[in-house]
């Protein structure tokens, strides 16, 4: 399964969204369609778990999960070892 | 003066803390914020939710924007009378210097099966960066709110 897949899966289970996420693009809003600041840690921890990385607090951001895009940007940073 | 507002649903902190146990709670709140929520189990939900909500407000005053802020850096603290009060430390602290914040106020309710919170910040009059005096007086960042 590819990243952007098991992103998307894991915003159907924790993002708690009010949109289809099937329906929504890689840069579509995350907030727009509906997910909270609580919702987003969920996320956060079910990223962790998923992907077996750790955010740091430079990454405790709101944009940071913002879109697909910018949550498969920061695994994938994270996965490669960045701190 | 600025203010700010944050509202969360209890049942997603109690959802979240079904989820991911001790982990969830450990990586939101400090040791503190967990020890006084569940001195009373049947509202520990209640009370994390809305100390999640100030965190929320808090940050809405800082306004980060590009810097990542640890939740944990924004502690719901208890004084002495029993009103909260708001301890910031790391991130959290040095951007309040930087938006010459001198004290946060922060009042708490839950009902309904929602947690609020609102949080009040008070400009730095006297300067943080011109008057060591100031910044001794104010640390460390706690002030309350009835």
């Amino acid at each position: 399964m590819d990243t952007n897949t098991e992103i998307r899966n894991i915003l159907k289970q924790h993002a708690k969204l009010t949109a289809d996420v099937d329906t929504l693009g890689d840069d579509a809003d995350l907030y727009q369609a509906g997910m909270t600041s609580h919702a987003s840690v969920n996320l956060m921890l079910a990223l962790e778990d998923t992907f077996n990385v750790e955010f740091p607090e430079r990454m405790l951001r709101r944009r940071l999960f913002e879109s697909i895009t910018s949550i498969r940007s920061a695994v994938d940073e994270l996965k490669a070892g960045g701190s | 003066m600025a203010v700010a507002v944050d509202i969360v649903e209890i049942g997603q902190v109690a959802a979240s803390l079904d989820a991911f146990g001790q982990r969830y709670a450990e990586r939101v709140f400090t040791a503190g914020e967990i020890a006084y929520a569940f001195r009373a189990p049947a509202n520990a939900a209640a009370r994390l939710a809305a100390r999640f909500a100030a965190k929320e407000a808090v940050i809405k005053l800082l306004r980060p924007g590009e810097i990542g802020v640890d939740p944990r850096s924004i502690e719901v603290v208890v004084e002495a009378d029993g009103a909260p009060g708001i301890q910031l430390t790391g991130a959290a602290a040095r951007l309040a210097r930087e938006r010459k914040i001198s004290r946060i106020s922060v009042s708490l309710s839950h009902d309904g099966g929602y947690a609020i919170a609102a949080v009040s910040a008070e400009p730095d009059t006297v300067g943080w960066r011109s008057s060591r005096l100031c910044r001794r007086r104010h640390t460390p960042w706690t002030r309350t709110q009835r």
